[in-house]
């Protein structure tokens, strides 16, 4: 199924019915009758939507385009299938997506894949703060699956983070994994300030140097396998990654010592 | 005004004696009378039954603590949210439920009253304002005044008669219904240096040449000589600690026949030793109360989920947090009390919840008079009050009592004598310790019945055998003579009735009072008394010296 | 000055979150001024001195004078055919004015947000996460023997906190005052207030994070790097010196102001500090209170959190109410050029906001209630001038620690109290709506979603 916008809306959209899930096996005019909201207006997404073809019952792909910046929540809840977005996307990309994959070409912003529990978002540009974090008030942000941002991340990537994988193939802004409980975020550029600020368990690595927490201590210099197999694996979707990140060195910085000490922030050192 | 017929109901009116009876019930301006005209507005409650308006005696619903809770939990409430409907408010639910919500959803059981329970007398206005905005429902609060420091000055220098106008004086000022006790002593080790507790009756509270056993003795005496419509309500020492039946005895013994309300006693009931697990002495609890009528008590059952600790039992949640590690709230009021917040949840698996599951429905199945033993989850500390349809079902059906026992900690269950016990509470039984008991505790005589003159204060459900679903959704609610549930709809809003007392006092006391507050209060005197526009509707319940002792009927 | 004067004792000074209720004020009532306020600090003073009742229109319209029905009907009108309406300020009215502005963003499926989000918002999101040991301010006057104030200036700011609450006044278990206490300031730089200070710490800008961290690090007996002195500025045994203070103090506090959060770290910050606070508790009784600006935010704060279960930031697009700061907070809203209209009331956005969020201010409909012409209501569709919450409107204000009082308005003004023109906008609301009298479908019928 395609979905193309052709109004551009006039205060933002929210439509978390753009995921293959709630699409499956319906006709075009059906499609066009699902709620979406305006605003405080309720509206059909046909309204909004150019609607075309069904979602195919094996790969179960829905494929979105148009400035899709000011629609938010799209792939809420998302349990398979494919969701193909050509374009920018709004907040609460994914969030609380169980499996399947989605993929967006251009920018995400707020809150990409928060409270998610499986399945991959992959973005081609940067994304906003809050990726894969838990909402106010949680303790417990991304369950499990994976993000791979190949742009910049803001504030806050994988706040509260339990379990998964979240890459970032530039820079991320500050408290990259704050309050982690556990999972692994790669960043390929540099951290912002106070990396892992509270962190439980987990791992932070990143390619560039920057200043830790006062309650990390320098361990040692590694050569950990685990970094070998997560920069293989995320080389194999497509990220661009240096074979001597692959091969290299990497200082060990324990913390929070706050928490339980038991994360790490591992910096690549050549 | 409105006139009302409901006809060809099952009624169970344990005040009036009738049990199951099919029964017309008569409204004429929101009192239930003998007759009203063959054509006024009728609801045909053929195959339904036909109960008063639930009455909540011990709750945690309005003022400073509550909504701390509330603006503490946004996961919690995103959960579970309550539509606007028409001019309907809209809000959320959760554990600690805005306010429309919570005065929408107490109705929605068929509760039509309920009681905050612990409110320090500063935040008494805040606690006014959010009952303004507690729709539907009749309420009135507790006034914590078992750790002000004025008083204990007072009772320390044995300045009784000054104690007592202080007393009168402060539940004037706070317009309060009741007096409560929460830790009787607590605070003042608490606030100080080494955050310790007091731990017994006859211990030298810190900072004062005074026990608890004293203030306890004191507030129940004056609540008794005050001739207030509730007795001194009382949380005591030792909440949720290994062997703290001996303290919940002592505390009773320590009212000498004169009549107290011992609150979420299922907290109070356990066996062994300090530091180590708990086991039930809920039949221990029950037979004292059995043999002694001075004696009230609500349960505060704990059921399995989400719940929410607040208390003004500040010790007590320091240690709870250090045990979950999970976020913790602790507020202190000056000269008045202290107050501990934090999230909890009731986990079958684990021992020490299990045993207090069961040890609250040991209390509700070993207690001889259910009209006082009645039904509280001490909301939202052992559950939220939504939990209370599935609890009656509990305390009705043995079969699916045994099948819950059997889900959770077995070693916890053998601990206790919960699978003994047969009894199945009545349709009537249910009737007394959600409506009738609390009204008649309360001193609220015009509720909890459907006699002539009572309030129309009426719920009506569908018969089911499942009580559990029965009791989820009244399908008529009546309030004040207005229908505000008609046939499962909400019909218009309704703006509730606050109950409060106003003992007389020597207004010399305030000559007393006044440079306390000079120097150890942060506002001013002539500021702080509530005046009355902060009630609304309400109705001041006059002392009725004796009143429970006139009142009691035996159901044995 | 008329010899027609009145005196009112114990009245409430609204004009910072201080909310001191001991002013005595001599009211000129021909003049309709206040002569004297006994016992006002400066700001209390020039509050009372400076508020005369001007010859303002009620209401304009697009600039142009107005009834207040023909504005209560345009006004109305706006938000009802709104698609993201915004209602925001309030932190400078009564609690029953802040009441209606809440049903009123209930009934036009709107966003509530109040100037919180703009000044200890990121408090209260900290709040949420770690939670916070606090107590009422005559807890501090009692037993406080070690107080401290982090990134604020109270004494241009709340001028009289030190003396009523928290640093010179006797109290309960602190018979000589000051002498008591230990008085600590933690700032990027020398304020005013750092000369009360018995002990002054200059924190590196944008580095109070570190420091709180260290701290919390050296409470629970961790060894820190020396590296940290070179980060926040502070010698190492300055901060092991400080938290033996802490430790061993009968009772401690900890204010802090939006030096804290509002730099580098936000909500992060006021964390840290909270945690910092409870950390204490291991060892003595600790508590932390912010130090909020305005005279009734702590009752918006209040109130929104009793309707909604939410502080700020909220949005009842949906019929029901979900909170999420930095999308449906009103700084963030009007960044982003998302809403169509905005209400505003106590409060001057577009004085103080982004040139982004002024700009999408101009280009929306939008409606204003202040006793006074500000920026933002020369920009309105609707200004309605209205009376001022206090001296001359009666209601509850909350103190910054909670605790809730009644005003003791000095005389009355002939405008309308922001509560009377809410309560019209409402009724006005639901007409158009149709909401009176609806049908009501619904009784367990809840959403239980969370988007």
């Amino acid at each position: 199924m395609k979905l193309r916008l052709h109004t551009t809306p006039e205060v933002p959209l929210e439509a978390e019915v753009i995921s293959p899930d709630a699409l499956q096996g319906l006709s075009e005019s059906e499609a066009a009758l699902l709620p979406i909201y305006h605003g405080n207006r309720k509206v059909g997404l046909g309204e909004f939507f150019e609607i075309s073809g069904r979602v195919d019952e094996s790969e179960g792909v829905v494929e979105v385009e148009g400035d899709l910046s000011r629609v938010k929540l799209i792939g809420h809840s998302m349990s398979a299938g494919r969701l193909v977005i050509h374009g920018s996307v709004g907040a609460h990309l994914g969030a609380s997506m169980k499996g399947g994959e989605i993929h967006v070409s251009g920018d995400a912003a707020d809150w990409v894949g928060r409270e998610m529990s499986g399945g991959r978002i992959v973005i081609q540009g940067n994304a906003g703060h809050m990726v894969g974090s838990a909402v106010r008030g949680s303790s417990a942000g991304v369950q499990g699956g994976e993000i791979i941002i190949h742009g910049n991340a803001l504030n806050e990537v994988g706040n509260g983070m339990r379990r998964g994988l979240i890459a970032v193939g530039g820079n991320t802004h500050d408290f990259t994994g704050v309050n982690m409980l556990a999972g692994t975020i790669v960043v390929l550029g540099r951290l912002g300030m106070r990396p892992g600020a509270g962190m439980v368990r987990g791992s932070i690595v990143a390619m560039e140097r920057t200043e830790c927490l006062p309650t990390f201590t320098y361990n040692s210099t590694i050569q950990p396998d685990f970094i070998r197999f997560y920069l293989f694996h995320l080389r194999k979707l497509g990220m661009s990654i240096k074979d001597e990140f692959i091969n290299g060195q990497y200082e060990r910085w324990s913390g929070d010592s706050l928490e339980l000490n038991k994360g790490e922030i591992l910096m690549y050192a050549g | 005004m409105s006139v009302l017929r409901i006809i060809n109901g099952k009624v169970h009116d344990p005040v009036n004696n009738i049990d199951g009876r099919i029964k017309d019930i008569f409204v004429r301006d929101g009192k239930i009378v003998e007759s009203v005209p063959e054509d006024s507005p009728t609801i045909d409650a053929s195959g339904m039954v036909v109960l008063p308006g639930g009455v909540d005696i011990h709750c945690h619903i309005a003022g400073h603590k509550v909504n701390m809770a509330r603006k503490f939990q946004p996961e919690d409430h995103r959960k579970d949210a309550q539509l606007r409907v028409g001019e309907l408010r809209s809000g959320t639910g959760g554990v600690v439920p805005s306010t429309f919500t919570t005065g929408y959803r107490y109705a929605t059981l068929g509760y039509t009253t309920a009681m905050e329970a612990a409110v320090p007398p500063m935040s008494a206005r805040h606690t006014l304002e959010e009952f303004h905005d507690t729709p539907v429902i009749d309420k009135g609060f507790y006034v914590l005044l078992a750790n002000n420091i004025f008083l204990n000055q007072l009772l320390e220098k044995g300045r009784m008669e000054e104690f007592r106008e202080a007393v009168a004086w402060w539940l004037n000022a706070s317009k309060a219904y009741a007096i409560k006790l929460v830790n009787p002593g607590g605070d003042e080790p608490w606030k100080g240096r080494k955050n310790s507790n007091v731990d017994q009756l006859d211990q030298k509270i810190s900072g004062f040449d005074l026990t608890p056993r004293k203030i306890i003795k004191a507030l129940i005496d004056v609540s008794n000589d005050l001739g207030l419509p509730h007795p001194a309500h009382i949380h005591c020492n030792n909440l949720g600690h290994s062997g703290n039946y001996a303290t919940t005895l002592d505390t009773m013994r320590t009212a000498e026949g004169r009549r107290v309300h011992i609150t979420h006693i299922q907290f109070h009931s356990y066996g062994g030793k300090l530091g180590e697990k708990p086991t039930s002495k809920a039949a221990e609890i029950a037979e004292y109360i059995n043999h002694h009528p001075n004696i009230t008590a609500d349960v505060g059952q704990v059921m399995f989920g989400n719940a929410t600790i607040m208390t003004g039992d500040a010790p007590l949640t320091w240690l709870l947090r250090n045990m979950t590690h999970k976020k913790w709230i602790n507020a202190d009021t000056e000269c008045e009390s202290g107050c501990g917040i934090l999230p909890f949840a009731y986990q079958g698996h684990v021992y020490t919840h299990a045993l207090q599951w069961a040890v609250g429905l040991e209390l509700f199945l070993l207690s001889k008079d259910p009209w006082r033993m009645v039904l509280s989850t001490d909301h939202p500390n052992g559950g939220s009050f939504e939990n209370y349809p599935r609890l009656i079902r509990l305390l009705m059906d043995r079969e699916f009592r045994n099948e819950e026992a059997r889900k959770v900690n077995q070693k916890a269950i053998a601990n206790t004598k919960l699978l003994d016990i047969d009894r199945e509470m009545t349709m009537q039984e249910i009737a007394i310790i959600t409506r009738a008991g609390p009204a008649r505790i309360l001193g609220l005589t015009d509720k909890g019945q459907l006699g002539v003159g009572a309030d129309a204060d009426i719920t009506i459900y569908d018969e089911n055998e499942n009580r559990e679903e029965m009791f989820n959704a009244a399908r008529y609610v009546v309030k004040s003579g207005n229908i505000f549930i008609d046939n499962h709809e909400f019909r218009e809003d309704r703006h509730g009735r606050i109950y409060h007392v106003a003992p007389d006092y020597d207004p010399a006391v305030e000559d007393t009072l006044r440079p306390f507050f000079e120097d150890y209060y942060t506002i001013q005197f002539d500021n702080y008394a509530v005046d009355d526009s902060y009630l609304g509707d309400h109705e001041t319940v006059k002392p009725y010296p004796a009143r429970f002792e006139e009142a009691k009927v035996s159901m044995t | 000055m008329s010899n027609n004067t009145s005196v009112v004792k114990n009245a409430v000074c609204t004009f910072c979150g201080c909310v001191c209720d001991d002013m005595e004020l001599t009211v000129d009532l021909d003049e309709k001024r206040i002569t004297k306020a006994k016992n006002a600090c400066v700001l209390g003073r020039a509050w009372f001195y400076e508020h005369k009742i001007e010859n303002y229109p009620v209401a304009l319209i697009d600039g142009k004078e107005a009834s207040l029905e023909e504005a209560v009907d345009e006004a109305a009108r706006i938000l009802v055919n709104a698609k993201f309406p915004a209602i925001y300020g309030l932190s400078d009215t009564t609690c029953e004015a802040q009441k209606e502005a809440v049903a009123i963003a209930d009934y036009i499926n709107g966003n509530i947000d109040t100037t919180t989000s703009v000044c200890h918002g990121p408090t209260g999101m900290a709040f949420q996460g770690v939670g916070e040991s606090t107590a009422s301010l005559g807890e501090i006057k009692n037993r406080a023997d070690f107080v401290m104030y982090w990134g604020g200036n109270p004494a241009e700011a709340h001028p009289r906190h030190f003396q009523r609450y928290a640093v010179s006044p006797k109290g309960l278990h602190i018979p000589n005052g000051k002498e008591d206490r230990t008085i600590v300031m933690v700032d990027v730089r020398t304020t005013q207030s750092a000369s009360v200070a018995d002990i002054f710490l200059k924190v590196k800008p944008g580095r109070d994070f570190e420091l709180l961290w260290a701290l919390r690090a050296l409470v629970k007996g961790a060894a820190l790097d020396s590296s940290v002195e070179e980060t926040t500025g502070i010698p190492l045994d300055t901060m092991k010196d400080l938290v033996e203070r802490m430790k061993s103090c009968q009772f401690g506090v900890i204010f802090f102001g939006m030096g804290l959060t509002m730099t580098r770290g936000r909500h992060f910050n006021a964390g840290a500090l909270l945690a910092l606070a409870t950390d204490l508790n291991d060892y003595t009784h600790f508590v932390a209170l912010p130090t909020r600006g305005h005279g009734n935010v702590t009752g918006a704060d209040n109130v929104v959190s009793w309707q909604t279960g939410y502080p700020f930031g909220i949005s009842f697009n949906r019929g029901y109410p979900r909170f999420n700061p930095g999308e449906f907070t009103t700084a963030d809203v009007l960044a982003r050029g998302e809403i169509d209209a905005l209400c505003v009331i106590a409060s001057d956005p577009g004085s103080n906001f982004s040139k982004k969020a002024i700009e999408h201010l101009r280009a929306i409909p939008v409606i204003t209630l202040d006793p006074k012409p500000t920026v933002t209501s020369q920009l309105a569709r609707v200004a309605f001038t209205t009376a001022t919450y206090g001296i001359n409107v009666r209601g509850t204000v909350y103190r910054m620690d909670n605790v809730p009082l009644t005003t003791r308005p000095a005389f009355e003004s002939p405008f309308p109290s922001d509560q009377d023109v809410l309560s019209a906008i409402k009724e006005r609301v639901c007409e158009l709506r149709g909401l009176k009298h609806a049908s009501n479908r619904m009784t367990r019928q809840t959403a239980k979603v969370a988007v």
